[in-house]
């Protein structure tokens, strides 16, 4: 293992941690990252290899090639590399580390930022916002980008801080988080959803209750029985079709289009 | 009313820095947040935030498609549904989300078009630093941004000029059909919901989704109550589940018939 002279400043690895945000700035279906994952780390490998164009070159565009991870976490996989090249590591070495932290790391990313984070604050603050807190959607972005940035500072500094080993750890740590976060998402998604999806039956008829004539609705009976009874029933039709038939989404959207005007010409839906 | 050209470029620009934040992963590209600006420009925040925050709840689960595909984009809604709910009084939030279901459809065809005529984008760029040109990769590093902001100037300057010819549109709906637009809008929001549980639910998360319910149907929670009830069953799970948490990876979407109870 070559040992060079370290080059790369604290400043250095905190404006990778920024520049994480061009990571997808040239995504496209050739090399995914690959082009956004060079800029990210461009001025610092400049700076490396000060005065040996030829070989900034050679690593700029090994570079290129084909990346895809969760943009949240991937500061962990450049400052990382940053220090590997930084300490004059072989360049095989840095690519191996590189991909193989490619898939845990989108892994972890969209279990967090995707499934957990995201699904919560936008249900918070959308009733939030139905409730008519006008300003709900900056908290929403506030506190969206607050936590991502977090997550992408602290993925920054482990990397810098330490070698591969600690993947394994942070797997389990990240495990935990994603389960608690999911846990609080899904509790609040599971009981928002019944409320926001609208199935209101029609139907009523007419019932003679001690001498009175009286219309009945069927909705109101059935609200009896268990409320939201049948937006859960939907949901759970959708998430059926999804899971088991294996539906696109397109179909889907378009099942429900002609069963709401369907059903609602016919009589049997109102809105 | 219709809306000065001023606005219609506003919104241009509105609709393209949002855009990018799905580039960026700043999360601007969701439907609350857009139609939070589109409110401000066009000046009636209330009804736009009241729209904004329905079509986000349709669309949560739009975040991530299963297995690659391109799901439909809350740019849709997010600008064209909020225009229509700001210029049509007689418009409710869920016939505006019916309505601009097809924008939010083609969205995702724009966005495989930049990115497929960007696929050279890796030798393009190599050339370039080879040949020393860095600016050039620079320019290159950048294309599928650009390529996104242009995209959505464009769609939110239209979408703001032809508010007239929507609104044209939107009138010539008999009532019967407006009323089954307005139904089929209320359904629509299960789209969303079940996709994002088909994403995150595994065995341990059911009782958290049977609580929710419960919450929310027979106490009429509010929602950070519910928020609180979850992290009750999360913290419980967490300090006194099964120590052993290595049988539970990443199963995703799959509930092993597990899920009888209707959610």
């Amino acid at each position: 293992m070559a040992s060079k002279e370290k080059v790369l400043t604290k400043a250095d690895y905190r404006s990778a941690i920024l520049r994480s945000y061009y990571l997808q700035n040239a995504q496209n279906y050739g090399n995914m990252q690959g082009t956004g994952m060079l800029n990210s780390i461009w001025p610092q490998l400049r700076k490396i290899y000060k005065g040996d164009e030829d070989t900034f070159k050679r690593v700029a565009t090994s570079n290129l090639e084909f990346y895809n991870t969760n943009p949240q976490p991937y500061p962990f996989v450049s400052t990382l590399m940053l220090a590997m090249y930084d300490s004059g590591q072989n360049e095989d070495d840095v690519r191996a580390v590189k991909m193989a932290l490619m898939g845990p790391l989108a892994g972890i990313g969209d279990a967090l930022s995707q499934f957990a984070l995201a699904p919560l604050f936008s249900t918070i603050f959308a009733s939030l916002a139905l409730q008519g807190v006008i300003y709900a959607p900056l908290m929403f972005i506030a506190c969206l980008i607050g936590v991502t940035f977090g997550v992408r500072c602290l993925m920054g500094y482990l990397g810098w801080k330490v070698g591969t080993s600690i993947i394994d750890t942070l797997s389990d740590k990240m495990q935990a988080l994603t389960d608690i976060a999911s846990m609080i998402g899904l509790t609040v998604i599971a009981g928002l959803s019944v409320s926001f999806v609208k199935v209101n039956l029609a139907l009523q008829y007419s019932t003679t209750v001690k001498g009175k004539e009286q219309v009945v609705a069927v909705q109101t009976i059935l609200d009896k029985i268990m409320p939201y009874m049948l937006p859960m029933l939907l949901t759970y039709f959708v998430y059926w079709l999804i899971t088991k038939k294996k539906w696109t989404i397109y179909k889907i959207i378009l099942l429900l289009l002609v069963l709401g005007i369907g059903l609602s010409a016919i009589g049997l839906l109102k809105p | 009313m219709t809306f000065t050209i001023w606005q219609a470029l506003l919104v241009g620009l509105w609709a393209a820095f949002c855009f990018a934040g799905q580039i960026w992963g700043i999360y601007t590209n969701r439907a609350l947040f857009i139609a939070f600006g589109v409110g401000i420009i066009l000046g009636d925040l209330r009804t736009a935030v009241i729209f904004g925050a329905t079509a986000e709840l349709a669309f949560m689960g739009f975040g991530v498609g299963p297995g690659g595909s391109t799901p439909p984009n809350p740019l849709g809604p997010g600008i064209v549904g909020t225009i229509m709910a700001i210029s049509m009084d007689k418009l409710s939030p869920s016939a505006a989300l019916t309505l601009s279901y097809p924008f939010a459809i083609i969205v995702p065809f724009v966005i495989t078009f930049i990115f497929t005529i960007n696929s050279s984008s890796m030798e393009t760029a190599k050339k370039a630093i080879m040949e020393g040109k860095y600016r050039k990769y620079k320019w290159l590093s950048n294309l599928t941004l650009y390529g996104f902001m242009i995209f959505a100037f464009i769609f939110g300057f239209a979408a703001t000029e032809s508010t007239s010819a929507l609104r044209a549109f939107i009138k010539i709906i008999p009532q019967w059909l407006m009323n089954g637009l307005t139904v089929a809008g209320g359904l629509l929001p299960a789209v969303g919901f079940a996709l994002i549980l088909s994403t995150m639910v595994k065995k341990e998360y059911i009782p958290a989704i049977i609580l929710g319910y419960v919450c929310v149907a027979y106490l009429q929670m509010p929602v950070i109550g519910l928020a609180f009830v979850g992290a009750v069953i999360a913290f419980n799970n967490y300090f006194n589940g099964k120590k052993s948490s290595k049988d539970n990876d990443s199963d995703q979407g799959g509930n092993d018939g597990g899920i009888e109870d209707g959610i």
